[in-house]
């Protein structure tokens, strides 16, 4: 039993690894969509009163806007234009007024993002992701042991890569809040880490004779049921927000029902897995223990 | 005796602590109630003149009903207050009214709180919503202080020539060496003159440095500001194109703007209930700057004129900086005119120039930056008016021949507020229709709801007992999250910030079922309830800090980089992971003890 255990966690941790690598190969050949905020340009949301079909609505669009769009659909009567930021045309946001008035267009939402601030916006973005992954780290090497903080670190990773790889291969726009979306997962995914790395740490002390496999499987099968609560519950409240909250939150919604999913499947399979394969022993946390009683028996 | 004295000295901090921690539920309950009584958007109108008189209630409503407005309040007094139909039309009808009372009253926007008297006296309100969910124009300008530092070392050297043939210095040369800097060069016997000519700009110009050198026969001293008077010299830019901004939002007439400074060199204003950018975009990207000049047939500097083109000195007599206030007029003919009253500096410049100059031409100057087809940004010249100094001139005087009256006003308005030494330009503009910032909210609370009754009806139907604990923490969590969120300034709710709260809500429970894992596992092992309380309670505690540290740290990064959107959302998760541990642990921590008190007296 225990070493059934034992090999769902190395082909969990295996599949883990092959699935990065995939990723790391799907992103960098297709590429992500970015959305405006990066990329800069002209974005008009809007209503229309009439149903009237995509190719349609393109059709009558391409007589009005001048220069290249892409239109795409945000739910029942709700469209949304994009316009290049290098965009020719004097006024690219008023071709709304020449359309025909029996469409019934309202405009909901109208933006323009200048090329220049975008670019700033990615280096900002990318910069953010290291000093959170960064800042984490440190903080979980002062607290607990490098494996561990290793371990998690490259858990985050693979977090993030799969979340990637999820916008790459759909062709979903990859926006700020994305990446919003993308450091809360760092902040979840390291939550149920470490949640797990406490037990395996507490296990480890109290249980200096048995093996760490058998004590990180013991670890991981008294967690589980705080692993799975959580999940649930968390995923819930993103289901609802992916459900209910309207086309803004739909890329947000989305990157984060998929780090959270995946965020629970690496804390059990990379981040408790990995260290026992860099070499975690029973020494490694015993020091701690008696740098903790030292200082116990110094207090009066 | 004494185990009684003890008893009663662990049991005061214990019941210390509970007071505690309701006096911080209810406080923070407090400050989340306005949030139920949304603010109203009116017009408040405030006569300026007693004559002519402004128009009376009727006459208003009739004005605003003419123009397609539809009234549904109003309430007369000073100021009146106008509401109207829908609310976010407050905009737009402010702008009709000023053109029509324009001189007669002034006419802002203003929010109007709803909230009962006394939750008012406390100085409490609603949580600021912000423009996704409210609806408005958002820009964010680019401050070119590169730009404006290169302007200004074009006046140093225009100072600089000016000094030397003042102070008839010989044998020196002022020279633009880069954009960024100048040089003078002296001839061996002009070292004396050099020296002069530097320690006189230096004293002029603070936190300018030099280096010199010497090449072949030829003394070279470079002027230029180096890194801190770069940084003191970017920074007076900002904090002048801030004030500028703000002063002319201001003369908008609109109060609930807010004008901030974003990263380095960018501003972001927001204008909540505009609807239409086109007008406020006019007046707050604008640049333009005036300028007087004599004029000079030869050497001087070229400026396109109405006529061919005209030869100016290019030192200016004084600047838009000298200027008190203006006001757009007509003169007797009719025609648009802006009516200057000078600072008494420029006043005396002004009369030091005109006595000396009577019977001789004088140009006003007008320059804006304007950016071209490939996005680069140049200044643009042009000379209004050219006319002849009839008498000595003071503090009070007019520029004719503006062409319009839009321009007259909009030029009075810049003057007014002030002109802005460096190029902005406009990197981002967004406009929000009302309504998707009301089905924003809707979609986002409604998000909200379902996201809540499923995690509180799962925590009771998985806990049972323990899960109503969790239930009453998971609410007393919202409450003083919506309470901190309403308290603290500067902290405004957007459409990222309401996912953050439906993430709050998932995670928050986290918290609750750590230790009632912990406290499931002591039972198991036959601890008692109690018992098994406590030491759920204990161990849990050092998981959930680390926990929700982490969490922290991404969250907190996440405020420092993110604007609008981003910072909405790293509000509202730093601040809900602060309430949720006070509530996951100390509250929850306090309802157990109570739920369970009576266990082992029966025990027993």
């Amino acid at each position: 039993m225990r070493d059934l255990w034992q090999t769902l966690r190395t082909s969990g941790l295996a599949l883990s690894l092959i699935a990065m690598i995939l990723s790391c190969v799907l992103i960098s050949q297709r590429g992500l969509e970015l959305g405006q905020d990066f990329t800069g340009g002209y974005v008009t949301e809007f209503q229309l009163a009439q149903d009237i079909s995509g190719d349609e609505l393109q059709h009558q669009l391409a007589r009005h806007v001048s220069g290249e769009f892409r239109l795409s659909a945000q739910g029942a009567l709700h469209w949304q234009v994009f316009q290049p930021p290098h965009n020719d045309s004097p006024t690219p946001l008023n071709w709304h007024t020449q359309l025909p008035d029996n469409l019934g267009v309202e405009i909901l939402d109208s933006r323009f993002v200048g090329a220049q601030i975008g670019a700033e916006l990615i280096e900002q973005g990318g910069l953010a992701l290291l000093v959170s992954v960064l800042a984490v780290g440190l903080y979980l090497i002062v607290r607990f042991e490098w494996r561990l903080a290793v371990s998690a670190s490259l858990a985050l990773l693979h977090d993030v890569l799969i979340t990637l790889v999820f916008f790459a291969a759909t062709g979903m726009e990859f926006d700020l809040t994305v990446l919003a979306a993308l450091l809360a997962i760092i902040g979840y995914s390291l939550n149920d880490s470490i949640v797990i790395g406490d037990k395996v740490r507490e296990l480890v002390r109290a249980r200096p004779d048995s093996t760490v496999s058998n004590t990180i499987n013991v670890a991981l099968g008294s967690t589980l049921g705080r692993t799975a609560i959580t999940s649930l519950t968390t995923l819930t409240t993103i289901a609802a927000l992916w459900w209910l909250g309207g086309a803004s939150l739909q890329g947000f919604a989305s990157a984060l029902f998929i780090g959270v999913a995946v965020g629970t499947w690496s804390s059990v399979f990379v981040s408790a897995t990995l260290p026992q394969w860099l070499g975690l022993s029973h020494r490694n946390y015993q020091r701690t223990l008696s740098e903790q009683e030292k200082q116990q028996l110094a207090e009066p | 005796m004494n185990r009684r004295a003890n008893a009663a000295s662990t049991a005061w901090p214990a019941r210390l602590k509970r007071l505690l921690v309701v006096a911080v539920i209810l406080v923070l309950g407090l400050c989340a109630m306005p949030n139920l009584y949304q603010n109203t958007t009116q017009l408040s109108i405030r006569t300026l003149t007693s004559e002519p008189a402004a128009p009376g209630p009727d006459q208003l409503v009739q004005l605003l009903q003419s123009r397609g407005f539809t009234v549904a309040d109003i309430e007369s007094g000073e100021p009146t207050l106008v509401t109207l139909t829908p609310q976010t039309a407050s905009a737009a009808a402010q702008e009709v009214l000023a053109e029509a009372l324009r001189g007669q009253a002034s006419v802002k926007v203003v929010e109007q709180a709803t909230a009962p008297y006394w939750l008012q006296r406390l100085g409490l309100s609603p949580i600021k919503l912000g423009l996704d969910l409210n609806g408005g124009v958002l820009f964010v300008l680019k401050v070119d202080t590169e730009k404006a530092l290169e302007k200004r070392m074009e006046n140093i050297a225009l100072e600089a020539k000016a000094l030397r043939i003042r102070d008839k210095l010989k044998g020196v040369r002022v020279e633009r060496s880069s954009a960024s800097g100048l040089e003078l060069v002296a001839l061996p016997q002009g070292e004396a003159a050099l020296h002069q000519l530097q320690s006189a700009l230096l004293d002029q110009f603070q936190h300018l440095s030099v280096s010199t050198h010497q090449q072949g026969s030829l003394l070279r001293a470079s002027l230029s500001y180096d890194e801190t008077g770069k940084a003191a010299f970017e920074k007076q830019t900002m904090t002048q194109a801030l004030t500028t901004l703000r002063s002319r939002i201001e003369e908008l007439g609109i109060t609930e703007a807010v004008t901030q400074r974003q990263g380095a060199n960018y501003i972001r204003i927001e204008l909540p209930g505009v609807q239409d950018p086109a007008a406020a975009k006019r007046i707050i990207g604008a640049t333009a700057q005036l300028s007087f000049h004599a004029l000079q047939e030869f050497g001087g500097k070229r400026v396109k004129a109405e006529h061919g083109m005209v030869g100016l000195d290019p030192r200016a007599i004084f600047t838009g900086a000298d200027i008190d206030s203006a006001q757009a007029g007509r003169d007797e003919y009719g025609k648009p005119l802006v009516q200057l009253f000078l600072s008494s500096q420029g006043g005396d410049k002004m009369l030091r120039f005109s006595r000396t100059h009577v019977g001789q031409p004088m140009a006003t100057m007008y320059s804006e930056y304007i950016a071209d087809s490939q996005g680069e940004i140049r200044e643009s010249s042009q000379v209004i008016s050219v006319a002849t100094i009839q008498q000595v001139l003071g503090q009070r005087f007019s520029i004719t021949n503006l062409g319009s009256w839009q321009k007259a006003q909009d030029l009075a308005l810049l003057l007014r507020a002030g002109s802005l030494d460096a190029p902005l330009t406009i990197v981002t503009e967004r406009t929000i229709g009302p309504s998707l910032g009301e089905q924003n909210i809707s979609s986002g609370f409604a998000a909200l709801a379902l996201g809540l009754s499923l995690t509180l009806g799962f925590m009771l139907l998985w806990y049972r007992k323990l899960g109503v604990i969790a239930c009453v923490a998971l609410v007393a969590n919202l409450l003083c999250l919506v309470g901190l969120m309403s308290l603290l300034p500067g902290v405004v709710l957007t459409l990222p910030g309401i996912a953050g709260l439906v993430l709050t809500i998932g995670m928050a429970v986290d918290t609750n079922v750590i230790i009632f894992e912990r406290i499931k596992e002591e039972r198991r092992q036959g601890s008692s309830m109690r018992a098994a309380l406590q030491r759920g309670y204990q161990q849990a505690q050092s998981s959930i800090i680390d926990a929700n540290l982490t969490t922290m740290i991404t969250a907190l990064v996440l405020m420092s980089i993110g604007y609008g959107p981003v910072k909405g959302f790293a509000i509202t998760l730093a601040l809900g992971i602060m309430t949720s541990m006070f509530c996951g642990v100390v509250v929850s921590g306090q309802l157990s003890q109570w739920f369970y008190r009576t266990k082992p007296v029966t025990g027993a």
